[in-house]
C-alpha cells in the first residue's frame, strides 16, 4: 500500500534529493541546450541522476521540469521546439521509472520508509507590474498545462519552487489545485537583508503563510539564493506563522569560478550540518539546490540517521 | 520652488508617473530653471529611492516604478532642455547587456534603468550578445564603459572573453568595464580583468559615476 505523503512528512524529518543542474552540467548538458531536453535525448541518463539521489538516501525525487512552463521554454532557443505537455509527462514518468527500478532492487538503506516523485515547478522567468507584464490568467494557464501534465506522468506531490514573488506562487498553486488533490509544497527564494530575509520584491515567511495556505498549499518552505548557513535563521521566521510541515533546500555555499567553470567549496558534511539545525529548529524536511550532489544528500542521510532527528 | 522640488522628489519616491508628469508639465508652465529642478527634484528622488534600497527598506517593485516615474518626467522636460540651449551634462556612455548563451534580462534592464535615471546615456544590447558586438557598438558610440551581465556559471566565460576582445582591438585602456549577475563577484572581476563588479542597480550606477569621473 502507497504511503501518503502528508503523513509521512508529520511523523518523521524527510530528505528531499538536491541540485539538477550542476549534475545535468556533470553529465554534458551543452552550453546551448535546456535541462528539460534532456528527458528526450537522454532519457537514461536522467533516470542515472534521480537513482544516484535515491542511492545517497533522498525521499523525495524531483522531476526534471523546473524551467517547464509553456511560457519559460519558448523564452529560449533550446527549450521552443518543446511541447510543454509532453516534456513534464515524459519527466514524471522517468522520475516514477526510475523511483519503481530502485525499489525493485531494495537499494538505498537508511531508515527509509517510503519514497516519491515530486513533480517541479519553477518561475515563469517573467514577471508581474511593474517589472513586468505578467498576467495572473496567462500565468495560471501556463502553470496549468505542466499541472495536468505532471499529473498524468504519476507525480506523489507538487513542487512548487524558486518563487520571488507571492502572486506568482499563488498563480501556480491555484493551477495545481484546479488538477489535484496531491500535496502542493511551495518554496519561496529569499535572501537575508539587514532587516529581515525577504524574496525579490519584498515578500516575507508571514505573508507566504498567510496567503498561501489558505489557498491550499500543505508545505511552505524557502530554496535556493541562499547557503546553507544564511538559511537556518529563516527556519524560525516561518516557524513563528505557522504549524504547517516546513521544506528548506539551501545552496551548497557560493560559487567561485575555478579554470572556467563553477566550483562550490562548502563540504558536504558543513552543509549537512546546517540542514540538521534547520531540522533543530523546526524544519520537517530539507534538500538541496544549487551546487549539491548526492555526496551532499548522503551526509544529509547518514547525519539524519544517526541523530534520528525529526523523532 | 523649494515646495516643487521637494514634490518632485516625493513624486519619483511615491513611484507616481502620472504626478512626475503633471509636475513636469508645471515645470514648463511656470518656467521654471530647469535643470535645477530636474537635479533638486526628480533626481534627488531616485538618490533616495536608491538609498532605500540599499537599506533594504523598500524592494524591486518600487525601485522600478520610481525610475519610471523619472523617465516619463524626463520625456516631458527633455526637449525643452535641449531647445533652451541647456544640456543636462551627460553622465557618460554605457554600453549593456547580457552574455550570449544566457537569456536573463531582468537584472540588466534594471541596471540599464537606474543608469538612464541617472544621467547616463545608454545603449541596451538585451540578452545573448555575443562577446564582438559588445565592444562593437561600444566602439561605434564611443562609450566609456561596457556593463556585461551574467546570471549563469556555464555564461560567465563569455564576460572574460568581451575584455580578450577589446584587448585584442588596442581598445582595453579607453573602455572600462563592469561586470554583474548571481554568480559573479569581486574576486571574478578581478580574476578576469574587469574593471569592478556592481551587485545590484545602485552600486553599478556608483561604479560608472567613478568610471567616468
Amino acid at each position: 500500500m502507497k504511503m501518503d505523503f502528508m503523513e509521512y512528512i508529520r511523523n518523521r524529518a524527510v530528505l528531499f534529493d538536491g541540485g539538477m543542474g550542476s549534475m545535468l552540467i556533470a553529465a554534458g548538458l551543452g552550453e546551448r541546450e535546456v535541462p528539460e531536453q534532456w528527458n528526450f535525448l537522454h532519457p537514461e541518463r536522467m533516470i542515472g541522476i534521480h537513482t544516484a539521489y535515491l542511492d545517497a538516501g533522498a525521499e523525495v525525487i524531483q522531476t526534471n521540469t523546473f524551467g517547464a512552463t509553456g511560457i519559460k521554454l519558448s523564452a529560449s532557443g533550446g527549450g521552443s521546439g518543446l511541447d510543454p505537455s509532453e516534456v513534464n509527462e515524459k519527466a514524471a514518468l522517468l522520475a516514477r521509472e526510475a523511483l519503481d527500478r530502485f525499489e525493485g532492487t531494495e537499494g538505498g538503506g537508511g531508515k527509509i520508509g517510503a519514497r516519491f516523485v515530486a513533480g517541479d515547478i519553477g518561475p515563469t522567468g517573467e514577471f508581474f507590474a511593474p517589472m513586468g507584464k505578467l498576467t495572473s490568467e496567462r500565468a495560471r494557464a501556463s502553470f496549468r498545462e505542466q499541472a495536468v501534465a505532471l499529473n498524468r506522468g504519476g507525480v506523489d506531490l507538487f513542487l512548487i519552487e524558486t518563487m520571488y514573488d507571492i502572486r506568482e506562487a499563488l498563480e501556480a498553486l491555484k493551477a495545481v489545485r484546479e488538477v489535484s488533490n496531491k500535496p502542493a509544497v511551495v518554496e519561496l527564494t529569499m535572501d537575508k537583508k539587514t532587516k529581515g530575509y525577504f524574496t525579490l520584491v519584498g515578500d516575507t515567511a508571514a505573508k507566504a503563510v498567510e496567503i498561501l495556505l489558505p489557498e491550499g498549499a500543505d508545505v511552505l518552505g524557502a530554496n535556493c539564493t541562499m547557503a546553507s548557513d544564511t538559511m537556518i535563521g529563516l527556519v524560525p521566521e516561518f516557524r513563528r506563522h505557522t504549524r504547517a510541515p516546513l521544506l528548506f533546500q539551501p545552496n551548497a555555499g557560493r560559487p567561485e569560478m575555478s579554470g572556467g567553470t563553477a566550483v562550490y567549496r562548502q563540504k558536504p558534511e558543513e552543509f549537512a550540518a546546517d540542514l540538521a539545525r534547520m531540522l533543530d529548529a523546526g524544519a520537517n524536511a530539507v534538500g538541496g539546490c544549487c551546487g549539491t550532489n548526492p555526496d551532499f544528500i548522503r551526509a544529509a542521510r547518514k547525519i539524519i540517521d544517526e541523530k534520528r532527528l525529526g523523532k | 520652488m523649494r515646495e516643487h522640488l521637494k514634490a518632485c522628489m516625493q513624486a519619483v519616491l511615491d513611484g507616481d508617473s502620472e504626478k512626475a508628469e503633471e509636475l513636469a508639465r508645471l515645470t514648463l508652465e511656470k518656467k521654471l530653471p530647469l535643470l535645477e529642478v530636474i537635479d533638486g527634484g526628480f533626481v534627488s528622488g531616485i538618490r533616495e529611492v536608491g538609498r532605500l534600497w540599499e537599506e533594504g527598506d523598500l524592494f524591486l517593485p518600487e525601485l522600478v516604478m520610481g525610475a519610471e516615474a523619472m523617465k516619463r518626467a524626463m520625456i516631458i522636460l527633455q526637449p525643452a532642455l535641449e531647445a533652451g540651449g541647456g544640456k543636462r551634462e551627460k553622465a557618460g556612455h554605457v554600453v549593456i547587456g547580457t552574455i550570449e548563451g544566457d537569456i536573463h534580462d531582468i537584472g540588466k534592464t534594471l541596471v540599464a534603468t537606474m543608469l538612464a535615471a541617472n544621467g547616463f546615456e545608454i545603449t541596451d544590447l538585451g540578452a545573448d550578445v555575443p562577446a564582438g558586438r559588445f565592444v562593437d557598438e561600444a566602439e561605434r558610440k564611443g562609450a566609456g564603459c561596457i556593463a556585461i551581465s551574467a546570471l549563469l556559471t556555464t555564461t560567465m566565460p563569455g564576460q572574460k572573453r568581451v575584455i580578450e576582445e577589446l584587448k585584442n582591438r588596442s581598445l582595453r585602456e579607453k573602455i572600462r568595464v563592469m561586470v554583474g549577475g548571481a554568480p559573479c563577484s569581486e574576486k571574478w572581476a578581478e580574476d578576469i580583468g574587469a574593471d569592478g563588479y556592481a551587485g545590484d542597480a545602485v552600486s553599478a550606477v556608483a561604479l560608472a559615476k567613478k568610471f567616468m569621473a
